[in-house]
């Protein structure tokens, strides 16, 4: 019977192991997205996106990725929590805006930046991101 | 060695098929998982990486969970309710925690009852009770489990869709928490009732689960 709540116990708190390391590779991932669109250096900035991500850029600009992605509308600040679950992660920053990334084969990837919650709606609704796959 | 394994054979053959059903449960788990990752446009998962994943353990707990309040439940109910007829109901007029002679406990105690039953004092008293604490404390465990991994695959698709995680206490308290709690237990209380209430009219021969072929219907508590 005690190898069975073990064996529970340890599954649950398998949950949570390993994922520190997501986390600060998550934070790292968004940190240097911002730093590349400061010094506005698309290539950099877009090599950071998903091919989801960079791709849905490309066709609602209608540019190439490293020429959109610096001009859209970031509030950026530091980086204030990052969250990691199975596969996906959320970096929020100071200024109330939100990075979603995707662990790849590559690495954590952008796959949504620049999202902010839509106000005067419900916190169940997704919320608005200027870039997203 | 042979005689053990034929007077365990019962044990052991559900062990068995336990052991392979999660591991195929595994495999096509993973699979499935690797396939809605691509529909999503997400990020497949290797085998050794799913299982350690909350992805595989809600879906364990979440049944285990059932299972285990099914018994707590069962052994809890049939302490006091009965059934007239079924092979699953103390017969009528047992109802409650019986006497210590029927118990065979304490100054009734045989020499080779168990050595907590001869005990007497806490030892009787815990032992009394050994078998729902034991499945109560699983059941209350594996829930948790559920809850735990159950939160964290519910937060990566509410990541999925650009929305908030959710705390554990947030979690609790969300419709798909309860919805694989509860499809669970619909599922787990019906069996019981099913075995309860066939076991009054239907027969098969040879199983302890069944009245004697021969047995009246009226009869109850009998086993085949």
């Amino acid at each position: 019977m005690f190898r069975v709540l073990i064996a529970i116990a340890a599954a649950a708190a398998l949950v949570g192991c390993g994922t520190s390391d997501d986390r600060a590779e998550a934070r790292g991932v968004v940190e240097r997205f911002y730093d590349a669109v400061r010094h506005e250096d698309g290539d950099a900035a877009c090599a950071l996106l998903s091919d989801a991500a960079r791709k849905a850029v490309e066709s609602q600009s209608g540019e190439a990725c490293a020429a959109a992605i610096t001009r859209l509308d970031y509030a950026g600040g530091a980086i204030a929590r990052a969250q990691v679950f199975v596969t996906s992660a959320r970096v929020d920053l100071g200024g109330g805006e939100s990075a979603y990334l995707d662990r790849g084969a590559d690495g954590w990837r952008i796959s949504a930046v620049g999202c902010k919650a839509q106000e005067g709606l419900s916190s169940e609704v997704p919320m608005d991101c200027e870039a997203e796959a | 060695m042979r005689r053990y394994v034929r007077e365990s054979s019962l044990g052991l053959f559900f062990l068995v098929i336990f052991f392979a059903a999660l591991v195929a449960q595994a495999l096509v788990g993973h699979s499935d998982f690797n396939d809605q990752q691509i529909a999503h446009n997400d990020p497949t998962v290797s085998l050794g990486r799913f299982l350690t994943s909350s992805v595989f353990l809600v879906d364990v707990m979440e049944n285990w969970q059932s299972e285990y309040l099914q018994f707590t439940l069962f052994i809890l109910a049939t302490i006091w309710l009965v059934q007239r007829g079924s092979t699953e109901s103390k017969p009528l007029g047992k109802e409650g925690l019986e006497s210590d002679e029927e118990q065979k406990v304490g100054e009734h105690a045989e020499p080779d009852s168990p050595k907590w039953a001869k005990a007497g004092g806490w030892r009787l008293a815990i032992y009394s009770h050994s078998l729902l604490v034991v499945m109560t404390i699983i059941w209350l465990g594996s829930w948790f489990a559920q809850l735990v991994t159950g939160r964290v695959v519910y937060n990566a698709e509410q990541f999925d869709h650009h929305e908030a995680a959710a705390s554990l206490w947030q979690y609790a308290g969300t419709s798909e928490f309860w919805n694989r709690t509860l499809q669970n237990w619909q599922s787990e209380f019906l069996a019981v009732a099913s075995m309860v209430v066939f076991s009054i009219w239907l027969r098969q021969r040879g199983s302890p689960e069944s009245k004697p072929v021969g047995e009246p219907h009226e009869s109850t508590g009998a086993e085949g």
